[in-house]
Formats: structure tokens, C-alpha cells, sequence
């Protein structure tokens, strides 16, 4: 048990705000959770210990030792598998605890990357990186489902991540579309809709509710090949359709902090529609008929889905200051479509959207009593009002009074809810 | 009742963890046959090369290969960047010389190496690519010094008596780059001096 709190109820006593039996009582209650605890701790210093010893045998072997013969060379490929493989199995026949599950397993998946590293290096086998990653992360994602694996979880959806990047993001030869990316997704999805059913409220699961969605929009572009307009819209449909994942049922009871979808959805909206919102994006027409039948598959498949979330979370039925934030992404195609009728109605139909969204904020900020969604709110109007001096001639003196008045408005909205919170208290 | 199907599930948890085990095992093992049935059965060739070093995250210090034989001249202008073609090679006294480059499969026993375009270069004519087997790896120390070597040597050497080479074993598609020579002599035997 922790040493603050006993400190904390030995003064809750001496000042008696509570009596002794109750203080006894507090404290074997939590004595009987601690052992848990502890055990959670050990398991995350086992698996970092492993993380670290597989990773120094790596980098051990990448010295590429010349002295050391070609078949000690081989050895040496092969027993850091093989005992990674027999500490699992050990563990598995043996039933043993979490930490040796995830410690071992942790080990095991260095020691795969290892022995196939060392392997190409005795013979000269040239494959590019992208290749080999994908090799050993096929070679471990098994292993997630087989040891109950959280920690080897997150290696693999870190590496299906960094080898997608590696594909999809080739600045010097081709780029290529990471479909394997897809596979590795479908087959961790399963165990993380399981976490999210049982353990919503966990820190490990808010940690993937923050690594999916930076995965999706960090690989999502290697999916989509076009000019920079519509794969800006292709975004925008992605963090609307992130946004409404956020707001789904299951999550309403995790705190914003651990609501990663609906952080980056909310924000990514914001900047993406800010970067549209920019009259020079809109120079290019589009020809639609020109889009490869791979980019409108994607955009049918996040409208479909996006209109998917929406019924799930009774967007028609709800009242709320999201509903704006939630259908962003849907008004975003109605404007593209304005677009080839009147460029200018669609811009401004885009800074209308962006203001609205800043003022339902601050308004809801206010309501609330929200200092977080009031001054988010504030930032998001801040922003147009900086966008909008790039691209219009304004004078400096109207620049000049426009950022008093925000900066006045920061100040005296801050102010003003600071006052009501004390006037309720 | 219970108990026996946890009994159970553990077992097939465990025979299943045996499979990934062999499969884990297995990938290595194939890599490390291919490379030596090809060292066995394949054809030796010596490619003029000189090389350059780069890294790599997780394997190490290598060094790059840049081949004599890197590009074709033809009349077709139609190839593709990274489309895969055919480079088929003569045995001119142990060294690779160029035969011809094929978008397919040719009918004839040359060797053949599979490589990919990089380029097709309008101005000369020229098919550039680049031979598959571009990285030796090498103690970490030695890698800079073995490319320092190669550029002195034939600075130094205006009459081109200095030839650094890579000795590759081919058999059908797959290869071996096994070593590579300055004059005769191993690169690895010549840094460590």
C-alpha cells in the first residue's frame, strides 16, 4: 500500500475526521488489492527487461563478427530462437504467471528478429527492410493470441506501423500500397474489440484508444495516391469517421484524456478543414473521372461507415454541441460537390463551418463550466482568423484590431467563467 | 467437467505455440538452404564492382555494390520503373559480361539474374537497373575502411591493373553474392591488416 495514503488517514484520525476502525478498514482494503499491483508492476519491468536484452542481442550480432566461422555464426542464429521459444513453452506447459507470458514472449520476438537478421547477413541475402519486418512480424503475430499477450500487442501494431511507413512512404524508388498492413489489422482488431468489451477503463487500453487512430492516419496516406485536394478530403473524411468512433456508446465512460479517437478526431478535423479552408487548395479542379477505382472504394467505404457510426450513436435522435463535429466530414462532400459550381460559395461554406464549430465550442465551454473545451474552442476560431490573413488583403491595422479583440475575447470569456465558478460555489 | 476443457484448451494453445515454434525455426532454416544449395549447384561469377557503405537498423554495417554491368542499350523505350526483368549474362574467363536483357523469360542456358529497372534513359538509349545482390555485410569497424580502400586503389590506378570484384553464385532465379575480392585477394583479409 502506499506510503502517502497511510500518511493521509494517519492525519485523517489525529484531525478526526474519520475514526480508527474505519481507518484500519481502508487500509486492509487496499492491502488486499496491492498484490495485484505489484504483480502488474513486475510484469512491466519483466517485459521492459526483455525488450532491452533482445534488442541488445541484436545490435550485438549487427557488429557482423568476422572471426566467428559460418557455422558459429549459424549457431548463434538459432539459440536466441531456441531458447526464447523453450522459456515460452515452459511457461505455457507450466501455466505460469503473466509476467513470465509477456516477458518471454517479449524475449522470443527479439530473438525471431535476431536469427532472420543474422541469417542475411551470413549470406549476403540483400531484401530491403520492409521486407524482413514484415517477415518476422508474421512470424510473431500468432503469439499475441497464443501467450494472451498485451505487451507483444503493442511491438506488433508499433512494427506493422513503422513497415507500412516503409512502403507507402518511399521518397527515393516507387510507393507501393501497404496492403499487408490490412491483414496484421485484421487480425489484432479481434483482441482489441475484446479489451475495449471487458477492460474499457484500463490505462493499457486507452493506450491503444491513442496508437489506432495515429496508426490509421499515419498509414492512411500511403493507401491513397492522388492530388493533394482530394487526399486532404479523404482525410477529413477519416478523422470525421474517427470522431464518431470516439463518441460510440463503449466509450462514454472513459474520460476525454484516454479518448484518443475523439482527441485526434476532433483536432485533425480542425486542421485539415483549415488547411481546405485556404483558397489556394481549390486552384486544381478535380476530374473525378480520372480518380483510380481504388481511391473511390476508400471513399465510399468511409462515407458508408461514417454514416454507419452515425445511426449507431443516434445522430438524428441526439441533441448536442458534437452533432456539428460528428456530420463534419459529410458536409465536407456537399461542399466538394458546391465546388464545381461555385468555388467561392465553397470556401466560404468551409469558413462558415470552421466558425461554427469554434463558437458551439466556447458555447458549450461556457455551459459546462469547461475551460478546456472553452479555450479549444477559442483556438479553433484563433487559427481561421490566422489562415485568413495569408490569403486576403486585409489592411495591418484591421489585422492589428482583430487580434486585440481575440486576445480581449480570450481573457474575458477565461474571466468571466472563472467568476460563474465561483458564484455557483 | 469444467476443469477438463480448460485441460484441453491449454493443450491446443500448446500445440498450436509448437506449430509457430517450427514455423519460426523453419524460415531461417529455408533461407539458409536456398543460400547453399545455390553456392553448391550455382554457376561462379566475378562481377567488376566498387563499393560504397550504408547501415541497416537491425543488421548492421554493410557495404553497397556498385556493379560495372548496370544498364542496356536498346531501341525499347517501353519499361517500367521497379518492373522486374531478366539480365542475362556470358562467361567471358570467369567474369559476367552482358548478353541481353529480356522483359520475359528467355529460351537459352545463359545464367540469368532477375533484377529491377531504375530507369530508362531517353538521351543514350540506355536501360539503367540495378543488379538484386548490391549489399556484402562486414564487421561494423571495417566497412568504411574497405571503401576507402577501393577509392585509393583506383585513383592510384589510372591504368585500371587494380580490379575489385564480387564472386556470386547463380543457380536458376536465386543467388549468392559470396565474396568480394580486390586483386585476388578477400576484402575482409585486406582491412584487417
Amino acid at each position: 500500500m502506499n506510503s502517502k495514503l497511510i500518511r493521509e488517514l494517519q492525519t485523517l484520525v489525529k484531525n478526526e475526521v474519520i475514526s480508527l476502525e474505519v481507518a484500519d478498514k481502508i487500509e486492509a482494503y487496499y492491502n488486499s488489492k496491492s498484490p495485484n499491483q505489484s504483480n502488474k508492476l513486475l510484469t512491466i519491468f519483466g517485459v521492459i527487461g526483455s525488450l532491452l536484452v533482445g534488442l541488445g542481442i541484436i545490435l550485438v550480432l549487427a557488429h557482423n563478427w568476422d572471426n566467428f566461422s559460418k557455422i558459429t555464426k549459424t549457431v548463434l542464429a538459432f539459440l536466441p530462437l531456441l531458447v526464447g521459444q523453450i522459456i515460452v513453452g515452459y511457461s505455457l506447459l507450466k501455466k505460469k504467471s503473466k509476467t513470465w507470458l509477456e516477458s518471454s514472449g517479449v524475449f522470443l520476438f527479439f530473438a525471431v528478429g535476431s536469427s532472420i537478421s543474422l541469417v542475411s547477413q551470413i549470406y549476403n541475402i540483400p531484401g530491403n527492410l520492409s521486407s524482413f519486418l514484415l517477415t518476422w512480424i508474421l512470424l510473431c503475430v500468432p503469439l499475441i493470441y497464443l501467450l494472451k499477450s498485451k505487451a507483444l500487442f503493442l511491438l506488433i501494431l508499433v512494427f506493422a506501423t513503422v513497415y507500412s511507413f516503409d512502403v507507402g512512404y518511399n521518397f527515393s524508388g516507387i510507393r507501393k500500397v501497404p496492403w499487408m498492413y490490412l491483414l496484421i489489422i485484421a487480425i489484432l482488431l479481434p483482441k482489441y474489440l475484446m479489451l475495449l468489451k471487458d477492460e474499457v477503463v484500463q490505462n493499457y487500453t486507452s493506450l491503444l484508444n491513442w496508437l489506432f487512430p495515429l496508426s490509421f492516419i499515419i498509414v492512411f496516406g500511403a493507401f491513397i495516391n492522388s492530388n493533394f485536394l482530394f487526399e486532404l478530403i479523404l482525410y477529413i473524411l477519416l478523422f470525421g469517421l474517427l470522431y464518431n468512433i470516439g463518441l460510440l456508446k463503449k466509450n462514454d465512460k472513459t474520460r476525454l484524456v484516454k479518448n484518443g479517437f475523439l482527441v485526434i478526431g476532433s483536432i485533425g478535423l480542425v486542421i485539415t478543414l483549415l488547411l481546405a479552408s485556404s483558397k489556394s487548395f481549390w486552384y486544381k479542379n478535380i476530374d473525378v473521372s480520372n480518380l483510380e477505382i481504388k481511391e473511390i472504394l476508400i471513399v465510399i467505404l468511409l462515407i458508408l461507415s461514417t454514416v454507419f457510426v452515425l445511426l449507431k450513436n443516434n445522430f438524428f435522435k441526439n441533441k448536442g454541441y458534437q452533432k456539428l463535429f460528428q456530420s463534419a466530414s459529410i458536409i465536407m462532400i456537399f461542399i466538394f460537390i458546391v465546388h464545381y459550381f461555385d468555388v467561392t460559395v465553397a470556401l466560404s461554406l468551409i469558413n462558415f463551418t470552421i466558425l461554427a464549430l469554434g463558437i458551439i465550442t466556447i458555447k458549450k465551454g461556457v455551459d459546462t463550466i469547461n475551460f478546456t473545451l472553452l479555450n479549444y474552442g477559442l483556438l479553433i476560431i484563433t487559427a481561421l482568423i490566422i489562415t485568413r490573413f495569408f490569403d486576403t488583403n486585409m489592411s495591418f491595422v484591421v489585422r492589428g484590431l482583430l487580434f486585440i479583440l481575440v486576445g480581449v475575447g480570450f481573457f474575458s470569456t477565461n474571466y468571466l467563467l472563472a467568476k460563474k465558478i465561483k458564484k455557483n460555489a | 467437467m469444467l476443469k477438463f476443457y480448460r485441460m484441453k484448451s491449454k493443450k491446443i494453445i500448446f500445440i498450436l505455440f509448437l506449430l509457430v515454434a517450427i514455423l519460426q525455426l523453419l524460415a531461417p532454416t529455408k533461407m539458409i538452404y536456398d543460400q547453399e544449395n545455390t553456392l553448391k549447384k550455382g554457376k561462379a561469377l566475378k562481377f567488376l564492382t566498387e563499393p560504397i557503405d550504408p547501415n541497416d537498423p537491425f543488421r548492421g554495417k554493410y557495404i553497397r555494390m556498385n556493379y560495372d554491368i548496370n544498364s542496356f542499350k536498346t531501341k525499347d523505350t517501353i519499361w517500367e520503373r521497379k518492373q522486374e526483368i531478366y539480365v542475362y549474362l556470358n562467361d567471358s574467363l570467369g567474369f559476367a559480361t552482358l548478353k541481353t536483357v529480356s522483359k520475359t523469360k528467355l529460351e537459352i542456358d545463359n545464367n540469368y539474374v532477375k533484377a529491377e529497372v531504375s530507369w530508362y534513359d531517353n538521351y543514350n538509349n540506355k536501360l539503367r537497373f540495378n543488379l538484386p545482390f548490391d549489399r556484402f555485410y562486414m564487421e561494423e569497424s571495417k566497412a568504411k575502411p574497405a571503401e576507402d580502400l577501393v577509392r585509393i586503389n583506383n585513383r592510384r590506378d589510372s591504368l585500371k591493373t587494380n580490379i575489385t570484384f564480387a564472386m556470386v553464385y547463380l543457380n536458376d532465379d536465386k543467388f549468392v553474392l559470396e565474396n568480394v575480392f580486390i586483386n585476388g585477394v578477400s576484402i575482409k583479409d585486406l582491412v584487417g591488416k
